[in-house]
């Protein structure tokens, strides 16, 4: 199981759809659990995540061992539900770069990225107003994760996180802040719950708060 | 007091003993080493390191005689801008803040920017920029460029003709996203021509292409294209390429310049490149990380920096400001951390520019 | 941003030689010290001395290449531009176009 553990990390990070077809199959027959299978792929896409920020692998690259996650989930998907195991996906998050504010990149990638953690993810794109946040807050979303690339901008996370405690909906949503001129010390005065320098650390994160 | 005053990236005092400056700088170096696969920094460059950051005044500076040319870009954004370009909110004119620059803050250089300091929206007030440049041109002594961003990232969907590639990608559409960034990086080319050999037409001493490979690896390659077209066209012309980060995200991952990846280079490659397109002076840029500190930033800058400075046929003017170049990530970057990086990348990555 | 920078490493544009070590790096493409190298042997000073302001003022003013303070008669602009293509044997791209739309 160890070996068939590594084998299907090893396979993600190689990032070839057939390839992790193949270590999710061998897996299946020498009788691992989906639940096991999924954790193991879902390794390999921390390391690609890790790869793709240190300029060793790139974007198509990750959306290749996503797309190998994805046809593979087709398979482990039904079995999950079957053997009465959690849901396949991790939760629902919206995303979006916030109003008044055009960058786009990091936030697609990091959106890109929890998609391939397994995380349900609603992109609203860019310069996304305030009240659409809210919205797919009350319409399901677990998760937050708003991106400011300017100073002038980024006081509009700290607006979302107080209306969401004058609309009583602060303690259901974990909520996630970044961007270029985002730190630490700005998201522990807004109160957000996760700040991440990066994609892949934002990520890392949002798994680690949803275990 | 045991220990010293120091700066975390975020901007933040701290105090940090011997040991965990030292600590800092090591772990810096070998992150660049790292990642870009260049050489550690020396032993004596370790101890000046430590100098430099532990020096008891609050300003520091480089020795007589050591002094390099310093290079300024945005332009007047840098007096009219908001606060998102770290501007003083001044609304003097372009005329007045470039001879500022020139007569009141030391500059070697300066240029000419509009607004939204991209390529593609000067396309159309492009006889406005050129009349600003003659005027000024008639007065400035210094080398006046004119400086914008290639920002490709204009060009895909919502603000321009071709798919969003992250948004396609997400959907699966591999092959469409990267067909998109191929389109992008011959559309910004041609504007890039378009755009600069007007400039120059106006009198301008050359074009500072500013946050290169901004939205990835198509935008560099149709910067560098944009580059050998201006080169081509306005053979003396100055050029100066400055990059936006320090390695070229691979949002295509397999476009190709002069039969080369360009995804995942890191500045003594992206030199490379710059020099192969015909720029004259080149500006490497190193991201600073917020929760590490000051040593550990500015040591992995300098040693990202000191190899493209080794290679490097051309000039190079690293690129030191908010949030780059081991300088912290604060609008108001403290004076002691900012002197610091700059007089660590003089003495030790042996810069040509600032 | 500008003042720390300029204090701690800069030349000092016209307050001393940096221009024309820029213009010696941008056109020439030559690094820092032979630029430096190239200007001072023009000026008939060391490298030392081209950054020097007390030594710089002076020889900006007799040389007609541009002061920063605000002398009446001192040649600024294209004029100052013109005197400067000739010390350090260079061409500047305004003062070719002045040349061709006055036919000089």
């Amino acid at each position: 199981m160890v070996d068939n553990k590594k084998e299907l990390r090893e396979a993600v990070i190689a990032y070839k759809v057939p390839g992790i077809q193949a270590a999710v199959e061998k897996a299946r027959k020498a009788g691992m659990p989906a639940g096991d299978i999924i954790d193991a792929m879902g390794d390999g896409m921390t390391e690609v995540g890790i790869l793709f920020e240190r300029g060793k692998l790139f974007l198509p690259h990750v959306l290749s061992a996503a797309q190998g996650m994805k046809s593979a989930m087709e398979v482990l998907g039904p079995e999950l539900l079957k053997s009465g195991d959690a849901s396949t996906k991790r939760a629902s998050v919206v995303m979006g770069t916030v109003e008044g504010d055009v960058h786009d990149i990091g936030k697609s990638i990091c959106s890109t990225m929890l998609q391939c953690a397994g995380f349900d993810v609603h992109d609203l794109g860019r310069d996304v107003p305030k009240a659409s946040f809210i919205n797919e807050i009350k319409a399901g979303c677990t998760m937050c994760g708003m991106s400011a690339l300017m100073t002038t901008t980024m006081t509009v996370q700290r607006d979302v996180i107080e209306i969401l405690k004058q609309e009583g909906l602060r303690k259901k949503v974990i909520v996630m802040v970044g961007g270029a001129p985002v730190t630490q010390a700005y998201a522990d005065k807004i109160g957000a719950d996760i700040f991440g320098e990066t994609a892949s650390e934002t990520t890392t994160k949002a798994k680690a708060i949803n275990k | 007091m045991k220990g010293f005053y120091t700066r975390m990236g975020d901007g933040k005092r701290v105090i940090m003993t011997k040991e965990q400056i030292i600590n800092d700088i090591h772990a810096g170096i070998a992150d660049a080493a790292d990642m870009a696969g260049v050489p550690d920094l020396k032993a004596d460059e370790v101890d000046l390191l430590f100098e430099i950051i532990s020096d008891k005044n609050r300003i520091v500076g480089v020795e007589p005689g050591k002094e390099v040319v310093l290079t300024y870009d945005i332009g007047q954004l840098d007096f009219t801008g908001d606060n998102g370009n770290s501007g003083n909110g001044i609304d003097v004119g372009r005329r007045e803040s470039a001879l500022l620059h020139e007569r009141a803050l030391g500059g070697d250089t300066f240029e000419l920017a509009h607004a939204d300091y991209s390529i593609k929206p000067v396309k159309p007030i492009i006889s406005n920029e050129m009349q600003a440049m003659e005027e000024i041109q008639s007065e400035i002594i210094i080398p006046f460029f004119y400086g914008a961003m290639p920002n490709s990232g204009l060009y895909y969907a919502p603000d321009g003709p071709y798919g969003n590639p992250a948004d396609l990608m997400r959907e699966f559409k591999i092959e469409e996203a990267m067909q998109a960034a191929e389109f992008t990086a011959e559309h910004l080319a041609r504007d890039i021509e378009y755009v600069s050999t007007r400039m120059v037409a106006a009198g301008a001493d050359g074009f500072n292409f500013d946050t290169t490979a901004s939205a990835g690896d198509a935008d560099f390659v149709g910067t560098l294209k944009g580059v050998e077209m201006l080169r081509k066209a306005c053979p003396k012309t100055y050029i100066m390429v400055g990059m936006a980060g320090e390695s070229v995200m691979g949002i295509h991952g397999s476009i190709e310049y002069k039969g080369e990846v360009v995804a995942g280079k890191y500045p003594h490659q992206q030199v490379k490149l710059a020099e192969k397109a015909g720029a004259n002076v080149f500006g490497p840029v190193v991201n600073t990380n917020t929760s590490k500190s000051l040593a550990w930033n500015m040591s992995r800058s300098v040693t990202f920096v000191k190899e493209c400075i080794r290679v490097a046929k051309i000039p190079c003017h690293v690129n030191m400001g908010m949030g780059v170049g081991g300088i912290p990530m604060w609008e108001t970057a403290p004076n002691d951390a900012v002197t610091r990086c700059n007089k660590a990348m003089v003495e030790i990555a042996k810069v040509d520019g600032v | 941003m500008a003042v720390p920078h300029f204090m701690a490493s800069g030349m000092g544009g016209i307050r001393s030689a940096g221009d024309l070590v820029a213009r010696m790096q941008f056109s020439k493409n030559m690094k820092i010290d032979k630029a430096k190298e190239y200007v001072a042997k023009k000026l008939g000073l060391s490298t030392l001395e081209i950054a020097d302001e007390h030594i710089m003022r002076e020889l900006r003013e007799e040389l007609k290449i541009g002061v920063i303070t605000g002398v009446p008669n001192a040649p600024r602009g294209i004029a100052a531009k013109m005197n400067i293509e000739r010390l350090i044997d260079t061409k500047i791209n305004s003062c070719e176009l002045f040349r061709e739309v006055t036919k000089r």
